[in-house]
């Protein structure tokens, strides 16, 4: 299987894990393919031989982000859609247009033509150093600053959400007590 | 037929209007962060595609950023979460048409 072939089997997958996604009524099977379109991006990373970040992919948003809006969902109603509840917002059909013309707009620049750069290293060059050793020489040497900051940044939303989501909790309890 | 970077970009600029259709037409505000998520993904699709067919693939530059994005979606991700979770202790209900406290009636 050559890897053209690979890509338009793994965009078929992402795409249509994508529209499932955000169309399917039952939240629960929305996040399901959710998990199947992070898996077809993972190919792809995969593909475009960045396999550190395909990786990461499906560690970061199969494994945690799913597992968490899974959580999100059990904590919250309405999951099985069975009512017949109009999923759609108002002026959901604007909602629609908008996001056709983005595309239209988005497609502009990407269907022109692209000046051909020599890319001296080509597939198979890349292909025999892997990116990770690389990766994490980068990521101490120039970027090191980058890292803690975002290391930062991950324990500020920890603290964050565990705050934003209890905070409820303990006015109600406090107004239980008076 | 070889894989181009306009096969890329295409497929980006496809799944992040599918997010962007989410965001704009669901009522439910779960869904609207998983569509946020599928935008973010598009667009780390995009880096790595850039990086892939671009020059200097050895800078590293597009696996790089994508890790930061990662990071910061990830954050975005709890956040959102645990606001929605607020959300629904307040107002029992995390339809995003029932959060009009603000609107004029």
């Amino acid at each position: 299987m050559n890897e053209v072939t690979a890509f338009w089997i793994l965009a078929a997958i992402a795409v249509i894990g994508a529209l499932f996604a955000v169309r399917k009524r039952n939240l629960v099977h929305g996040v399901f393919s959710l998990l199947v379109f992070f898996g077809g991006l993972a190919g792809l990373f995969l593909l475009l031989l960045a396999e550190f970040i395909a990786v990461v992919q499906i560690l970061v948003y199969a494994g945690a982000v799913g597992i968490l809006i899974l959580f999100a969902i059990m904590l919250t109603d309405r999951v099985t859609g069975k009512d017949a509840f109009r999923i759609t917002s108002r002026g959901s059909f604007w909602g629609g247009i908008i996001a056709v013309s983005v595309f239209l707009v988005l497609l502009l620049p990407t269907i022109q033509e692209i000046p051909q750069v020599d890319n001296p290293s080509n597939s198979a060059e890349i292909a025999k150093q892997s990116t990770v050793k690389a990766l994490g020489k980068k990521l101490i040497h120039p970027y090191v600053i980058t890292l803690e900051i975002l290391a930062l940044l991950l324990t500020a939303a920890l603290i964050g959400a565990v705050t934003a989501a209890q905070g409820g909790r303990t006015t109600e309890k406090k107004m239980s007590i008076e | 037929m070889t894989l181009t970077l306009h096969h890329f970009l295409i497929l980006a600029s496809i799944l992040f209007c599918i997010g962007l259709l989410g965001a704009l037409s669901r009522r439910n505000a779960i869904v609207v962060l998983f569509s946020v998520e599928i935008m973010l993904n598009a667009a780390n699709l995009n880096f790595i595609a850039f990086w892939r067919f671009g020059n200097n693939p050895e800078l590293l530059h597009g696996p790089l950023f994508t890790l930061f994005t990662i990071a910061v979606a990830a954050a975005e991700v709890a956040l959102g979460l645990a606001l929605v979770i607020a959300v629904y202790r307040h107002f029992r209900s995390v339809d995003l048409e029932s959060l009009n406290t603000l609107k004029e009636e």
